[in-house]
């Protein structure tokens, strides 16, 4: 049996797992209902209280699609983060906050960061087993989004091919991230600094030409403008990397013309040569740290919260599982004058439980249909913020989690609707009949 | 055959331990009309409520058939109803939101699936017979008074009942509307053979049936044949 079940595909296990799910909560229904055909009634009754019914559903659905919006928005948020880090293979910067350097680096938010020497970049940059080393610069910006300087090595790996224009033909050229505020064609002036602290007229007569534009990375750098690094360099009166006189762009830079990087991204030509280069340059003037890693560790810290979101989402489910309860548990006494009649006329009592149930089930299988829409659409809205705010290209759909849990719910309430139903039927025949 | 309708020795209190009923004996014999009129409150619903099973006594036997329907449990009492009573209500008690053939067959919905569609077209045709041809998909929000009585009466008849218990028929419609509907019951009630029972304060509608018992405190005070 545990051998079937691991032959089977993750998407099979998980359909399955949510059939297992919303088995009881059909087959309650299918045995409530067998033979008997109460459609109309509950049509009438839905219709009868319209409105009630349409709140009580959307009382439903907003639960729901709260806890499957956030549950969908927290893995989003990781994916999105991890999806963001994982073309930075290796990073060495000065000792410090590994933190730090992975937020300036791969999230490119404004940080203070001691600087790598031209020497060191140097022995990063020729030591055995390094494919590239790609010296980063920034601390300029336009219109919001930071201006990078880096080498067309770093952004041929981290972004593919451009999907517009050839990449760093000359100093003044720049390439746009893919949702960079520029278009092709397009110059600008860069200003000092980021956010509040940019001094716009820091750089008057340096120009840029937007000449090609990346494709997207899914990370803050689809907003960011990309320069070659000496470019950067240069326009902070800094020496370029290479002999004076000496326009060429790209490695090798000499050390003693690279005025200091504050991070090198480094791949290695071998993915096991990764572990080498961290281990050489995990030393006391210098640091080497996976961001995946540093991510993990993070998401690992953030366990602890998801856990207790989870433990909460589910306490809230039950609540509402319970709130659902009570409010079927009214609706009944709002449609209670039509039972007893039915109840008059010679109703079984199988009949009434049926339209009960039948009634309850409508109402919960239209609130939690609702509600996976609205979790979607507010997993859609609040990603569409997120990155907006972060760029960190956060896209939660929602998944099996999800479907698992609405399933669980859709059975679970199903099945606390017999309770009502049972109600129903032991109710008061002529107190209801009178009114 | 219809059986008769024997009520002996019936004892209905209220919670207080008032008395609202107390009938020694009253038989109805198959096929026999009867007006059941008195004051307000005299105890004249609450004896349809007994023979209908929809409150058993606290004391007593109602013979149907053979069977004391309060012995009954709660499912017998039903199928009682279901088979052999068709029961009128004053305020009629219709589903707004169902059409006339819906409410005059709603007992298809709780049928057997064989029967359900001999119910339906029984149901159209008391529609048609109590003067409601062609009204089969008319909203019962937009009837009449007179019109959703009618209906439920088609409803009551609907399954073919030998007994019609019905609960002032006609104090909620105007005169002729009331006589009318008065007139059609008990001529059907004559027609098919069927026993009527009907609670009612109208006088009129009392003189066209067969027997007229007058009720108060519970207890039969005159009982009068033509």
């Amino acid at each position: 049996m545990t051998e079937m079940w691991r032959a089977l595909s993750p998407g099979m296990q998980d359909a399955l797992v949510a059939l297992l799910l919303v088995a009881p909560g059909i087959l309650a229904g299918a045995i409530v209902l067998g033979g008997l055909a109460p459609r109309a009634l509950v049509r009438a009754m839905l219709r009868r209280f319209a409105w009630v019914n349409a709140l009580f559903v959307l009382l439903i659905a907003v639960s729901v699609g709260v806890g499957t919006g956030l549950v969908a928005q927290e893995r989003g948020l990781r994916q999105g983060s991890a999806r963001a880090a994982e073309k930075f293979d290796l990073i060495v910067a000065a000792p410090g906050s590994e933190l730090t350097a992975m937020l300036a680096a791969v999230y490119l938010q404004p940080s203070d960061m001691a600087l790598l020497s031209g020497t060191q970049y140097a022995e990063i940059a020729g030591a055995e087993g390094v494919d590239f080393a790609a010296p980063i610069a920034f601390g300029d910006s336009y219109q919001g989004a930071p201006v990078v300087g880096t080498t067309a090595q770093f952004v041929t790996h981290m972004a593919g091919p451009l999907a517009e224009g050839p990449l760093f033909p000359a100093r003044g050229e720049a390439r746009g991230g893919a949702y960079a505020p520029l278009a092709p064609g397009a110059s600008f002036s860069p200003a000092h600094g980021e956010a509040d602290a940019a001094e716009h007229d820091a750089h008057d007569g340096v120009s840029y030409r937007v000449t090609g534009r990346m494709a997207p990375t899914g990370s803050p750098w689809d907003r960011a403008i990309l320069v070659p690094v000496e470019g950067v360099w240069a326009v902070h009166g800094l020496p370029d990397g290479h002999a004076p006189g000496d326009a060429r762009i790209g490695p090798p830079f000499l050390s003693d013309q690279i005025p200091g990087t504050p991070a090198v991204l480094v791949r290695a030509r071998e993915v096991w040569g990764n572990y080498a280069l961290k281990s050489q340059f995990t030393r006391k003037d210098m640091m080497a740290f996976f961001p995946g890693t540093v991510l993990a560790q993070l998401h690992g810290l953030m366990r602890e919260i998801r856990s207790a979101m989870s433990l909460l989402a589910v306490l809230s489910q039950v609540l509402v599982t319970l709130s659902v309860l009570i409010g079927l548990m009214i609706l009944v006494r709002l449609i209670a004058r039509s039972l007893a009649v039915l109840r008059a006329i010679g109703a079984p009592g199988r009949f009434v439980f049926a339209v009960v149930w039948s009634y309850c089930a409508v109402l919960i299988a239209a609130g939690a249909g609702m509600g996976l829409g609205l979790g979607w659409g507010a997993a859609r809205l609040l990603s569409a913020v997120i990155t907006s705010r972060t760029d960190v290209l956060v896209t939660a759909r929602l998944g099996w989690n999800e479907v698992h849990l609405v399933a669980g719910f859709i059975s679970l309430t199903l099945l606390l609707a017999l309770l009502p139903a049972w109600a129903a039927i032991r109710r008061r025949l002529l107190v209801d009949l009178r009114g | 055959m219809v059986p008769d309708l024997l009520v002996t020795g019936v004892r209905v209190w209220s919670g207080r331990g008032r008395g609202l009923l107390a009938l020694d004996r009253l038989a109805v014999p198959a096929g026999q009309s009867v007006a059941v009129m008195g004051a307000s409150g005299a105890g004249k619903s609450t004896l349809l409520y007994v023979l209908s099973g929809l409150l058993p006594p606290d004391e007593g036997q109602v013979l149907w058939a053979g069977q004391d329907i309060a012995a009954l449990n709660e499912a017998g009492r039903a199928a009682i109803r279901r088979h052999s009573f068709g029961l009128v209500f004053q305020d009629y008690h219709l589903f707004e939101e169902l059409s006339a053939l819906g409410n005059a067959a709603l007992a298809a919905a709780f049928a057997p699936r064989a029967a359900r569609a001999a119910l339906v077209a029984r149901a159209g045709g008391w529609l048609a017979r109590l003067g409601l041809a062609g009204l089969d998909a008319r909203s019962v929000a937009s009837c009449s008074g007179g019109e959703r009585q009618r209906i439920a009466v088609a409803r009551a008849l609907a399954c073919e009942p030998p007994v019609i218990l019905a609960d002032e028929p006609t104090a909620s419609l105007d005169r002729a509307a009331a006589d009318a509907l008065g007139a059609d019951l008990a001529q059907l009630a004559r027609a098919d053979g069927r026993t009527l029972i009907a609670v009612t304060h109208d006088p009129a509608f009392a003189a066209r049936l067969d027997r007229r018992l007058v009720i108060a405190d519970g207890r039969i005070i005159e009982d009068s044949h033509d």
